[in-house]
């Protein structure tokens, strides 16, 4: 039924699109995931295609065609297998997430902020990934950018020393942005001196990341994440909190959406689809 | 002719205008033939159905011919929290709906490119769209993940040279900002202009839309501001947010709906109301310049600003942007 579905959302040029519309690499590189854990060839095939004509020259990817520069989506595409992205390709996506940190983590950012007598906060001593390179890092792209570095460092059995040090870099940074009440926003931790509350979406996410840590503030947020499941009707949300419980054993095994969760894009369709493939 | 400001131009009029407004570093002279602009301000007490016909009144008085035309109503979904005064209320963005529907718009589309949150549509219900909107996900589009496209604004205030916007607003005829009428922890105050972040596509910049705060909020505003030239702007007043706005503030009863052709003059009458000086708002200065701030160049229609205005709670950082009464 998924595969029908995500089979009818394909555009002509191989790729897919949120909902409607032109293809984007987000929706394509989900889409293509799935498609490859139900073992479908065909328009996985496709969907490679557009997504290795989408590839910039600095190996990364853009979020949609048009766009000029590499970004955040550079790491879903990385997630999948090289031997399907093509070895050269896969190992320039990796490289091009091993260069790429949050603006507020560059010297010059620092030394600015050190002359000016205001020295960064606590939050930002470990670096993260930004949506775009030029910003700030957030909890989101961090999280995407260890799950594909996380895959890239089990296929390899021996992670480089850089891989190795951008993980534990990686998580530090998403348990310094973690809420007050365990879970995590799109990465600010207060609001002037207020603390901000948490998503479901984003701590379901971040969980995911931090797939295999065992560290005192996870049962807190395992248990955030357990009351954001029942609670909330996102399907988005319900997505990522099934990854993130699961990733940290505590999501009941014959556990099933409520049937009111509409899968109304792509990525939701195929992030489902890979929930229940064990896939992703 | 080429109105882009040249960075000597920018810092010469940064300069001129800081020493004639001390404290705002967005302070510069502009011409000062204005034309004026009219605003109307509106009294609405609840979210009922006399906001209705209030808001068709009020866009037959700036004479608005939508007539086969293609409208966007952007409203400011932001986060939700029950109870709270976060988002312009759904009544508001249904008459408004209504309203260009019996005037003959040819579509009229409610779009909105939440910063925060991925899940548009889940926001879009739990705020009571679905439950007010009749169809309101057929008439939906998500900002965030819409087809876009590169352009360059009308005039360059932030340090970035394009913009990826979306295809369904920079296509629209006319392009409603409806904002809430809130203070702003870091502008000041979030109004008709501050509410056009909602169209730049997360897909492209993220959640948050970080990119724009790095090269400048006041200046990615104006820029915005810029890109977009068929505009009119309605901000929602009943209720509003004081305090730490835009998320955390409490809910402020104004009973007001504010609205104009020229969202410079609509967002500056608003601080009025708000008992906020205009001139401190970096980008209205920047946009607008003092001359089309100045209350004697917007012409107030129906209620006065004397007559509604209300003072805001402020979080002390922005003590200083009260307005001074003369």
């Amino acid at each position: 039924m998924s595969l029908d579905r995500l089979a009818h959302y394909q555009n002509s040029d191989g790729g897919w699109p949120y909902r409607r519309g032109a293809s984007w690499t987000e929706p394509t590189a989900y889409a293509v995931l799935a498609l490859l854990a139900a073992g479908e060839s065909e328009k996985s095939r496709r969907g490679i295609a557009w997504l290795l004509k989408m590839r910039r020259k600095d190996g990364g990817w853009p979020a949609c065609a048009g766009v000029d520069e590499s970004g955040w989506t550079t790491a879903l595409v990385a997630m999948l297998p090289p031997d399907i992205l093509g070895p050269d390709v896969h190992h320039d996506a990796i490289e091009w997430l091993l260069g790429e940190t949050g603006e507020e983590s560059s010297w010059v950012y620092r030394l600015r902020a050190y002359l000016s007598g205001s020295p960064p906060p606590p939050e930002q001593s470990a670096p993260g990934w930004p949506w775009v390179p030029g910003a700030a890092a957030w909890v989101g792209p961090t999280s995407l950018a260890l799950l594909a570095l996380n895959r890239q460092m089990t296929r390899s059995g021996a992670p480089t020393p850089r891989i190795q040090k951008r993980l534990a870099e990686g998580r530090r940074f998403l348990l310094n942005r973690m809420c007050r009440s365990g879970g995590w926003n799109h990465g600010s931790v207060n609001a002037l001196g207020y603390p901000a509350d948490a998503y479901p979406e984003t701590t379901g996410m971040a969980l995911t990341a931090l797939r295999g840590l065992r560290a005192r503030q996870i049962e807190g947020s395992v248990g955030l994440a357990a009351r954001f499941l029942a609670e909330c009707r996102s399907a988005d949300a319900f997505n990522w909190l099934r990854l993130g419980l699961a990733a940290h054993g505590a999501l009941p095994v014959e556990y099933r959406p409520p049937e009111q969760i509409q899968f109304r894009t792509v990525p939701e369709i195929a992030i489902d689809m890979l929930i229940s493939a064990q896939a992703l | 002719m080429n109105s882009r400001i040249t960075r000597r131009e920018w810092i010469a009029g940064a300069a001129i205008g800081a020493a004639g407004a001390p404290g705002c570093r967005f302070s510069r002279p502009v011409a000062q033939n204005v034309r004026p602009s009219t605003v109307t301000i509106v009294r609405a007490t609840a979210y009922d159905q006399k906001v209705y016909a209030k808001v068709r009144s009020m866009f037959e008085s700036h004479r608005l011919d939508v007539r086969g035309r293609s409208v966007v109503l952007k409203p400011n979904l932001v986060e939700f929290e029950p109870g709270s005064s976060i988002n312009t209320n759904p009544l508001l963005v249904h008459a408004a709906y209504e309203a260009f529907r019996e005037m003959g718009a040819a579509s009229v589309r409610i779009a909105e490119g939440p910063g925060h949150r991925r899940d548009t549509l889940d926001l879009a219900e739990a705020a009571g769209y679905f439950k007010t909107v009749p169809g309101f996900e057929d008439n939906f589009i998500d900002l965030n993940v819409d087809d876009s496209t590169r352009i360059h604004p009308a005039r360059q205030f932030s340090r970035l040279e394009k913009f990826y916007l979306p295809n369904s607003v920079l296509g629209a005829d006319l392009l409603v900002s409806m904002a809430k009428m809130k203070t702003h922890h870091w502008t000041g105050a979030t109004l008709s202009m501050k509410n056009l972040f909602g169209v730049v596509p997360s897909g492209i910049y993220g959640w948050p839309k970080n990119v724009l705060h790095w090269a400048g909020i006041h200046e990615c505003i104006a820029d915005l501001h810029a890109a977009f030239p068929r505009q009119f702007a309605i901000v929602d007043g009943i209720v509003g947010m004081e305090g730490n706005g835009p998320i955390q503030g409490s809910a402020k009863n104004v009973g007001v709906l504010v609205a104009g052709k020229d969202p410079i003059a609509v967002d500056a009458t608003c601080c009025r109301i708000m008992q906020i000086d205009p001139l401190r708002i970096g980008y209205l200065q920047l946009a607008g310049g003092e001359a089309r701030l100045a209350e004697r160049n917007i012409v107030q229609a129906e209620e006065s600003i004397a007559a509604v205005s209300t003072p805001f709670e402020l979080i002390p950082q922005l003590r200083d942007f009260r307005l001074r009464q003369s």
